[in-house]
């Protein structure tokens, strides 16, 4: 049951009426079932993959409190379990093929085990949430919660299937669930779930259109130099709507509920710098990854060059990795290493060269260059095959050619929507000073008028463009 | 023995408003915000061990454990060690 369907809305709209009916004490077990329920529409027979998990971890958990001396390797034994998961359903097929290459290219047998079985939605996010969570209970900032506590903190419906990625000392004193109804909520959970809907199934199922069309293996030959930059273009846009407009109907969901979940996104078009795109794009992943990897690497040689440039290539390489079994997405990975890597050597000779410091030319080439060197990187991303990718980018960057394959809808609309990108932030400003002139629960004449409508607007979009409905992008990672 | 809270907030202090290239107020969020990032947050623990003759080892450490200046003394006084 796709969060962008009228099941779901239905789904959605009787949870939260039934939650907010019942006495406090019942919503905890409520929510369980809930979420017991919307995850056995993906399959009954994964319900117990975060089950798993949940157990896998609590067992863990309470031997590594219980057990302070072997408390670390009680830990590496439940990261270990974790990945293992997350390897046989995830990168099980990847490993073999690639194996199986190997193998021929020896003269050796094939291994003739299955390589495509059904993958449990949401694993990469819950099996990170479970690795953060041991690694929290071993550096004390997490005391050991009940089953049913770490149960709905895996299966937390909202947030299950594509994060946002929480921390447990976030939402666990959360799921006591006694807060009283505020009207709040419904405002605020109403505006992401429907902002959510239209940025999916208007922006981001539309763009896909032309994008699945340009970036078809089908489709031979170097586009022209402007189509190719269209394309890139567009899918970064389309992924963006994609991925926020999911976060803001996750985020929307747990609003509803009287939950904050984290922001997965702030504009991340408007960064300046490569790093700083990493910390406006999917957000909960970076701060995971400079956690429990990133940080704790270099904290041991302090930040040192050399192994601070290697753990950037390989930390990247990673969550390129983490985002699909492919060699597509370990070169992603390893082309944000590289920029990063690139970045932190103009930032060391800053210092010396106090020109590049202060240039407003230089700033604003190196915002530029970033975003070119984003929009190439989304080609490799997108890219079904080396060859495709490789068509592309030659056409971007050095074999320039003219002509354009699409009607002018394809680039007035992706034109259109980087203009939005661009005065995002101006209208979130807007938004939110008439939002603080009515105060946190008070009426308005925005709230009474202007919501309803909108509302009203954003659900005829959902369904006028439903039938171009596909599922979201991030739930296959 | 470790410095008392008084010194290591002014060494706190000193130390965050060095990395962040800008004067630091108590309360003031650093890692959140993005003032700094996790690179700077090891250049402030390297400063800090200077500063206080002390070693902080990073290994049970988050970047967001150093995110305001009381969260700095905090850590200071739960994880660092006299220099030997």
């Amino acid at each position: 049951m796709p969060f962008n369907s009228l099941p779901y809305l239905a789904f959605l709209a009787v949870a939260v009426a039934v939650y907010w009916l019942l006495p406090p004490r019942f919503r905890r077990v409520f929510v369980l079932v809930a979420s017991l329920a919307f995850y056995a529409t993906w399959g009954v027979v994964f319900v117990c993959v975060p089950l798993v998990v949940a157990g896998m971890v609590y067992l863990i958990g309470t031997r590594m409190v219980a057990d302070s001396g072997k408390a670390k390797s009680w830990m590496w034994l439940g990261i270990t379990c974790a990945l293992a998961l997350l390897l046989y359903f995830k990168y099980r097929g990847f490993l073999l093929t690639n194996l199986n290459l190997l193998a021929t290219s020896f003269g050796a047998r094939h291994l003739s085990l299955a390589t495509a079985i059904a993958f449990p939605m949401g694993i990469s996010f819950y099996a990170f949430e479970a690795i953060g969570y041991l690694v929290d209970v071993r550096q004390g900032r997490v005391s050991m919660p009940k089953f049913l506590d770490l149960c709905l903190f895996f299966l937390f419906w909202p947030n299950i299937l594509s994060g946002p990625i929480v921390r447990a000392r976030e939402l666990v004193p959360q799921l006591n669930f006694h807060k009283a109804l505020e009207p709040r909520f419904f405002f605020e959970g109403f505006d992401r779930v429907i902002w959510g809907l239209v940025q999916k199934n208007v922006v981001a199922n539309l763009l896909g259109i032309w994008v699945d069309r340009g970036f078809a293996p089908t489709v031979a030959g170097i586009p022209s130099t402007i189509d190719g930059w269209f394309l890139a273009i567009a899918f970064g846009l389309q992924i963006y709507f994609d991925f926020a407009g999911y976060t803001n109907m996750a985020i929307g969901a747990a609003r509803l509920l009287g939950v904050t979940l984290p922001e997965n996104f702030r504009q991340p078009y408007h960064a300046a710098t490569p790093p700083e795109f990493w910390a406006r794009w999917h957000m909960t992943l970076s701060r995971w990854i400079r956690d429990y990897l990133f940080f704790p690497i270099n904290a041991k040689w302090l930040g040192a060059p050399l192994p601070l440039y290697l753990s950037l290539f390989c930390v990247m390489a990673l969550v390129g990795l983490w985002h699909g079994a492919g060699w597509n997405f370990i070169l992603w990975g390893f082309l944000h290493g590289a920029y990063l890597v690139i970045y932190r050597v103009y930032e060391s000779r800053k210092a010396v060269l106090p020109i590049l410091a202060e240039s407003r030319v230089l700033a604003g080439i190196g915002r530029v260059l970033t975003l070119m060197a984003i929009a190439g990187a989304w080609v490799v991303f997108r890219a079904s095959s080396m060859t495709k990718a490789g068509a592309i980018l030659s056409s971007m960057f050095y074999r320039f050619g003219t002509g354009r394959a699409y009607g002018t809808g394809f680039y007035a609309f992706t034109l259109v929507i980087l203009l939005f990108c661009a005065i995002e932030p101006l209208l979130l400003r807007k938004l939110s000073e008439i939002e603080e002139s009515a105060g946190a629960n008070g009426p308005s004449l925005f709230r009474i008028v202007g919501r309803p409508i909108a509302y009203l607007c954003g659900l005829l979009l959902f369904l006028l463009f439903d039938e171009h409905n596909t599922q979201f992008i991030y739930s296959q990672f | 023995m470790l410095p008392d809270n008084a010194s290591i907030r002014h060494a706190a202090r000193e130390a965050a408003s060095e990395v962040a290239g800008q004067p630091i107020r108590d309360g003031q969020r650093l890692v959140t915000s993005a003032l700094i990032d996790s690179l700077s947050v090891l250049k402030l623990i390297s400063l800090l061990e200077k500063k206080l003759h002390v070693r902080i080892p990073p290994e049970t450490l988050q970047p967001e454990d150093f995110d305001e200046v009381d969260l700095i003394v905090r850590t200071i006084e739960r994880v660092a060690k006299p220099a030997t």
